[in-house]
């Protein structure tokens, strides 16, 4: 009996998550909307996330152009580092760092108070006042996540941008004119509004795993350590997943 | 002593602000002493606690818990790994077809891959699993006291706990780079043959072509690199933990926040200083 309630825990973890989705998606209309805690969680959200996004924008663009560039010059076709650039900074690094940023930085951090407040039983206290922990919390924390990660979307491009034209131009000696004037070659308005949508879907599934994990932790401080590992866990893969998923789709869609 | 009182009543700001500079001054200065006692205990560690080791070797690279459950570290590896690698085919083939080239999609699977994709989301997932269980760990036995209990017991608790953490992570890293990168190179060929049905004949002459053994080594040593800094880092962050349960989740989320930040610079340190201006690399060859 035990054995069978440990196999099937996983499947009602699944389950757990998918309903208490539901309900935030459910008690999103309903009124009063927290406003106050909104904004509080934005300004959390964007303070905690905006150190990290920067730090990681810089080296991994500088990485990807740096090799994109070797390419190039050995093509003889170093003009076009801009051209590489856009695509590199729009439509993968933009949305690669918003997920590590947001799962790393953001969703942990939801996650650790979340999970300190039911350890110190302060959910609970709120379902006795007749307060609904998921209209108060779950719902201004999912969409101020929603979005601090789209405006994060735009703040990385604008860095990757900015940062690829000053290593191109002043480190490998590419024309500053050609870098600009290849950047729209292949990149265009609708793979910006892609990197908008996933930075979205991002934002909210992050913060509706780290929601859930800090509302189940259990076990004292070793679970609520256990709860934020597992929630930069699940939220890397769920979101790789929906990375891969946003692409494909883009590129099938329009074809 | 008085003359210090007065001052700090009358500029209580001003008092606090170098008190603060003086704290993260003192931080940096402890953290790079855990760092060192750590990397010079790995030898003792190894000789001394063998069974801990082996432990932890097994807990590392099976997971503990719920991330048991869904395969451990391997497959959350592996997981991540096969995403990146197809995306990087997704995203090659769509932009290289928009050139007309998309024949290259096997040299920049073989390229791209190895040099940054790989290293990079190893990285990621190395802080993601083994760093952050390391964290809650040590966090938690920090918050219940079991370090002190440790040390009260004349056991070595840096050497104990960290330093075995360190050599166990180095060791867990290898099998589990071989896995990352074999998943990407899998995930490339598959969604570049598979599913957008190019000749496998075409990929794979690419592929085999601009594959050079001595960058798989170089993103060996780069990702054994990442393994011993995440460690250190995540190590540090779980053994200095206060503040109860809660403070045990912020020192995950921070040791994690640290630690991306940290191996981002690592691999592009490692890779400019490896490949150089020039790349180390010939099209034409």
């Amino acid at each position: 009996m035990t054995g069978l309630a440990s196999a099937i825990r996983p499947f009602r973890a699944i389950g757990d998550f998918f309903a208490m989705s539901l309900d935030t998606f459910v008690l999103m209309f309903k009124p009063p909307f927290a406003w106050r805690e909104f904004l509080a969680q934005s300004w959390f959200v964007a303070r905690v996330s905006i150190v990290p996004t920067l730090m990681l924008t810089i080296p991994f663009t500088v990485l990807i152009v740096f090799t994109l560039n070797i390419l190039l010059i050995e093509f003889g076709a170093a003009d076009f580092s801009g051209t590489g650039a856009a695509t590199a900074a729009v439509t993968q690094v933009g949305p690669v760092v918003t997920v590590l940023v947001i799962a790393g930085a953001g969703a942990t951090a939801m996650c650790a108070d979340l999970g300190a407040r039911s350890i110190r039983e302060e959910l609970d206290a709120m379902r006795v006042l007749g307060i609904n922990p998921l209209h108060s919390l779950v719902v201004p924390r999912v969409l101020a996540a929603t979005c601090v990660s789209t405006a994060l979307v735009s703040v990385v491009s604008i860095v990757g941008l900015a940062g690829s034209f000053f290593f191109s131009v002043f480190v490998q000696h590419v024309t500053p004119g050609a870098f600009a004037g290849g950047l729209t070659l292949l990149t265009g308005s609708s793979d910006v509004i892609l990197g908008l949508v996933k930075g979205a879907l991002f934002g909210m599934s992050a913060a509706l795993i780290a929601c859930y994990k800090g509302m189940s932790v259990g076990g004292g401080a070793q679970g609520v350590g256990n709860a934020v590992n597992e929630t930069v866990v699940y939220s890397f893969m769920a979101l790789f997943v929906i990375n891969i998923i946003a692409t494909a789709i883009f590129y099938v869609g329009p074809k | 002593m008085s003359a210090k009182t007065v001052a700090v009543q009358r500029f209580p700001r001003l008092h606090r602000a170098t008190e603060q500079s003086f704290k993260s001054w003192n931080r940096i200065g402890s953290q790079m002493a855990f760092y060192v006692n750590t990397l010079g205990d790995v030898r003792f560690a190894i000789a001394n606690y063998k069974s801990e080791m082996l432990r932890l070797v097994a807990g590392m690279s099976l997971g503990v818990g719920a991330l048991a459950v869904i395969g451990g570290t391997v497959v959350i590896v592996g997981f991540l790994t096969l995403s990146t690698g197809a995306i990087i085919a997704v995203q090659g083939y769509n932009q290289l077809s928009g050139i007309g080239v998309e024949a290259l999609t096997g040299f920049l699977a073989a390229y791209v891959n190895v040099r940054i994709t790989a290293p990079a989301t190893a990285g990621i997932a190395l802080a993601a699993t083994i760093g952050a269980g390391a964290t809650a760990q040590l966090g938690a036995m920090r918050i219940s006291e079991e370090i002190d209990a440790l040390e009260a017991m004349a056991i070595r608790s840096v050497a104990y706990l960290a330093s075995t953490r360190v050599a166990a992570g180095v060791l867990v890293v290898i099998p589990l780079y071989c896995i990352a990168v074999l998943m990407t190179f899998v995930a490339a060929r598959v969604s570049t043959t598979a599913i957008y049905g190019q000749a496998t004949g075409v990929y794979d002459h690419y592929f085999t072509t601009f594959l050079n053994p001595t960058d798989l080594l170089w993103s060996f040593m780069t990702a054994t690199v990442l393994a011993v800094v995440i460690m250190l880092m995540h190590t540090y962050y779980g053994y200095t933990a206060t503040g109860g349960p809660a403070g045990v989740g912020e020192a995950v989320g921070r040791a994690v926040r640290a630690s991306l930040i940290v191996s981002a610079f690592t691999v592009l340190v490692i890779s400019l200083a490896v490949y150089g201006q020039s790349g180390n690399f010939n099209l034409s060859g």
